[in-house]
This record gives C-alpha cells, structure tokens and sequence, in this order.
C-alpha cells in the first residue's frame, strides 16, 4: 500500500519511432478495447521499461515503508495494536513479493531489482525518508499514507497490464484493514488527553510536507506523458491524484479538531479543486537524490539484512531449484 | 551514522563503510502457487515464490496467498515443470491447435490440466488425465474437454512434480478466523467521533 508510482524521471527520448507500426497499432487497438496486457503479448519497449520501473519502485516502497513502521511495533501501545501494527507490515512486505512477481514477468529478476535497491540505482517513495519521532508519527504513516497511496493504486489499478493490476486488487483488498485502523489510532489520540492531541498535531505538522510531495511535481504536459496515458501506464496526473486525496482526508482531518500547517489550503468552491501552498520542489529533489533525513539508514539497513542473511540463503540454496521467470 | 531514532536499528550495530558484495544472481527457483478457497471448489493459480525448494515454497505460499481469506488448501510446482501452450483469442479455443499425435516415451502417470477461460483471469484446475508425457497429456486433455467453452491457454504439470496439501497440514489455517485484527471491520470508530463532536459543542 505504500504506492509511489509516481516518483520516476521521465525518460528523455520515447523511441516509439522504431517500434513496428503494425503491432504497435495491434497493441493500442487492444488496450482502447479495455483488454489487459499479458507477459506474452507483443509490447513496445517504452511500455516495458517504464512498466519495470513503476512497478519496481512501488515494490520497493512497500518494503522501506515498512521499516518507519516496524520500528513501532515493540513500543506500540497495548498488545492490541501490537499484533495489529505486525499484521500490517507483514502485508506491506507480502505486497512487495506480489509487486516483485508482477515486475519480474516483463524481464527484470527480483534478484536485480533488489541489488538496484540496496545499491541506490532505483528508487522508492521519497516520504519514507522521513523519520517517525513518535507514535504519532506512525499513526500518520498508517493512516494518511496509506490513503495516498490507495487513491493511487486504485487508480493503477485499472491500468493497462494484466499481472500488476492483479497483483493491485489483492493489494487494495488488504489495505482496507491498513486505512481503518490507521483511522482508528488517530481517532484514539484525538479524542484522548490533551497531550495526545498535541502528539498528533505536532505529527501532523511535521509529516504534511512530505505528504504533499508524496504524489509527486505537477506533470509537465509532454509527449511521453501523453503516450503512457494513452497506453494505461499512468491513469491519472500527480495534480488530480493530490486533489482527490486532499478532498477525501482534509475533511476528516479537520472533523477532528486539528489543523493543517497551510494557511492557504482551501477547496475552491468553484472550480471544485483545492488550493494549496505549493510544497517545496526543491527540497523533493535534494531528499530523493540521497539527502534526506533517513536515506543512508534506510539502505544501510537493507544492506545488512542482506548481508547478514546470506548465510541463511546459501544453508537453503540447492542446486536442484533454477531461477525462471514466473509465468503470470 | 548519528544513532538511530530506532531501537531495533542500533542494535543492528551497522557495519561502517563498505559491505562485501554478493554474488550475482545467485536467486532462488520460482514456484506456480495454487489456491483452494473453500472445501470442493477448484483450485486456481495465485501467483509465484521464490524458494530454495519445494517444502519451502509451500510455507512461503502459505504466507503469502493465505493470510486474509478462507483457504481449504494450496499446492505448488516448481516454474519449469509447468508445460504451457500457445495463446489464442476470441472464440477460438487453443484445443483446436493441440495435435493428436504425441511420442510414445515414458510410463503412465497423472497430469494435472488447467484452463485459461478468460483473458487477463487466473488458470484453473480443471482436472488431470494419465498420459506418457506433457504431449500426451495434452491430446488426452484435447479429447476429455474440448466440447467446453473455449479455451485460451493451458497448462500442463506431472501430479509427482506437484507438492499437496496433505490432510494433517490443514491446521494452519484453523485459527485463520480468529484473526480479527487483520479485518476492517475490527476497527469501529463512528460513536467515538459522534461523542467527540458532541463534546465540542
């Protein structure tokens, strides 16, 4: 559930110009039909590779959005939200597996997806490089992020190819659970004593500006963009993904008391959209090249992980098993 | 690294500098997982593993596949050994493609078949036949359910390759009800607003 689809660069040239014509129009005939896109079907190459990358990097975020999270399981007040704290995470780690085997039908290994993790080649949901100061802080993470990432899900969802929007609707099915509950451990603290009201104010106020960031810069109106709407890659625009989110959660937010840090945030009664201070770009750009407050921790410690289970992996491995690529 | 904010990561004591890198692709087989939602419905295809073997593929899909939902049983086999044929579309079964000819290698046992009925949908079980070979299996298969709707795809796995849920393994899922925290419906929190806004009132 931790989405993040949304985070790639553009790629420079589309090379759409060498794909054969007739198989090219064969493909777009068949996705404006509203039929999926399955592993043996012919595909251009942009579709291939801008699929592998959205995927993987959604894959990704399910597994470093768990260790925000994860690291309040131990302190999570009462064995209640313990065992629901661990039954979440377990899912967000379940859902990389089932992003990875979505990923891996279009050509890419997990195994190479994983190295490109730890080694900082791709990237993942830029929010996780935040760190969560309280239990607040993962109360937010569990409701108010996890939102985000359903309404773009939902919206991927009804994408193009056959093994993501599978693996989606799985995904989306067992993040019901995630929202509600995130929900409810906000609404323990916000109708609690006044210092859990603060707690909650005070991550609120810290996680906003990330969760503006969280959808990604405006969409600049390219060729490229206009080809993977077509295809079903990208259903919606970063704009109207923040939109939809803020006009379903801010209300809630309010409902309960707390303020958002945007004097300027507003629902445009006219237009039906909402205004908003426009985050920061600049500070998304230094925290997804590397500089943020928890990039280097958050690989260092999928580093170790693989490191200090290789062991584990080499006891298991038998000559009698042989990587293919899965089949759907 | 300034000391972590998480407990459990300064413990990991993170190692300074640069880690030994590991060998390339040194990845485990992929396992087809097959799922049993309830008692005498069929079996249909949920997704791959990754595993060093075939018990532990069966744990993994366990995990995976059965965490939420009711599940009578699952079985797994490992990627290789599932046959596939070509893809037809339309009303055009794949059935109308599989020849009647097969070789003549190999000793009788069971293969376990399973349908593509819909595009962009899951294969399911939809029987086995004895046959000498995949091949064979095929025609056999050809001859018991052609007369279907059609067919777009299907596959093809020796029952000796396919790991079982056996009778006494079911009890891992007896408990799967009781899990109550992992359902939306756990977290009623509707009067808690309605008295909190009565309140500010």
């Amino acid at each position: 559930m931790y989405g993040g689809g949304n985070t790639f660069e553009p790629m420079k040239a589309t090379g759409i110009e060498n794909e054969d014509p007739v198989l090219l129009a064969e493909f777009e005939a068949r996705i404006e039909r509203g039929e999926k896109i399955e592993p043996h079907d012919w595909m251009p190459q942009l579709y291939r590779k801008q699929l592998i990358r959205m995927i993987e990097q959604h894959a990704h975020s399910e597994i470093i959005g768990a260790l925000p999270e994860g690291t309040w399981i131990t302190r999570a007040p009462g064995f209640k939200r313990k065992l629901a704290l661990m039954a979440k995470v377990q899912d967000e780690v379940g859902h990389a597996q089932l992003l990875y085997s979505a990923a891996e039908t279009l050509g890419k290994p997990r195994e190479q997806m994983l190295d490109d993790l730890v080694t900082g080649k791709s990237k993942y949901s830029n929010i996780f490089n935040y760190p969560a100061f309280t239990w607040a802080d993962s109360c937010f993470i569990s409701w108010l992020v996890d939102a985000g990432a359903i309404v773009n899900q939902l919206a991927n969802a009804r994408g193009s190819y056959g093994p993501y929007c599978r693996a989606l609707e799985r995904i989306c099915a067992e993040e019901s659970f995630h929202l509600k509950y995130g929900h409810h451990c906000v609404i323990h603290l916000a109708t609690g004593t006044e210092k859990q009201r603060e707690m909650m104010q005070a991550a609120i106020n810290r996680w906003w500006p990330p969760m503006m960031h969280f959808f990604g810069p405006p969409d600049k109106a390219s060729v490229h963009s206009e080809i993977l709407m077509r295809w079903k890659v990208k259903m919606s625009s970063n704009d109207d993904q923040r939109n939809q989110f803020l006009d379903m959660y801010v209300p809630k937010i309010w409902e309960l008391g707390f303020t958002i840090p945007d004097e300027n945030l507003k629902k445009n009664t006219v237009t039906g959209k909402w205004e908003y201070t426009e985050p920061d770009w600049a500070e998304f750009k230094r925290v997804i090249n590397g500089d943020g407050p928890c990039n280097a921790e958050r690989l260092a410690v999928r580093r170790t992980a693989e490191e200090r289970g290789r062991w584990v992996r080499k006891a298991l491995l038998t000559p009698k098993t042989e990587y293919v690529t899965p089949l759907a | 690294m300034n000391k972590s904010l998480d407990p459990r990561v300064n413990r990991l004591d993170l190692p300074q500098g640069e880690l030994t890198p590991k060998v390339p692709l040194d990845q485990f087989g992929t396992f087809e997982v097959f799922v049993q939602l309830k008692e005498g419905k069929g079996y249909r295809h949920e997704g791959s593993v990754h595993a060093p073997n075939i018990d532990m593929a069966f744990l993994f899909a366990k995990e995976q596949f059965s965490r939420r939902l009711m599940c009578a049983g699952i079985f797994v086999a490992e990627t290789r050994n599932v046959f596939v044929t070509g893809f037809t579309e339309d009303k055009d079964s794949i059935y109308n493609h599989i020849s009647d000819d097969f070789p003549e290698d190999g000793e009788i046992e069971n293969y376990e078949v399973f349908h593509l009925n819909k595009r962009g949908k899951q294969h399911e079980h939809i029987g086995s036949v004895p046959s000498k070979n995949h091949q064979h299996a095929l025609a056999q298969a050809k001859g018991e359910f052609i007369d279907g709707p059609p067919v777009f795809n299907i596959w093809v796995i020796k029952t000796a390759d396919i790991l079982f849920t056996e009778e006494e393994d079911m009890i891992m899922w007896n408990t799967l009800h009781e899990k109550k925290f992992r359902d939306a419906s756990d977290y009623k929190a509707a009067d808690k607003i309605k008295a909190f806004k009565e309140r500010q009132q």
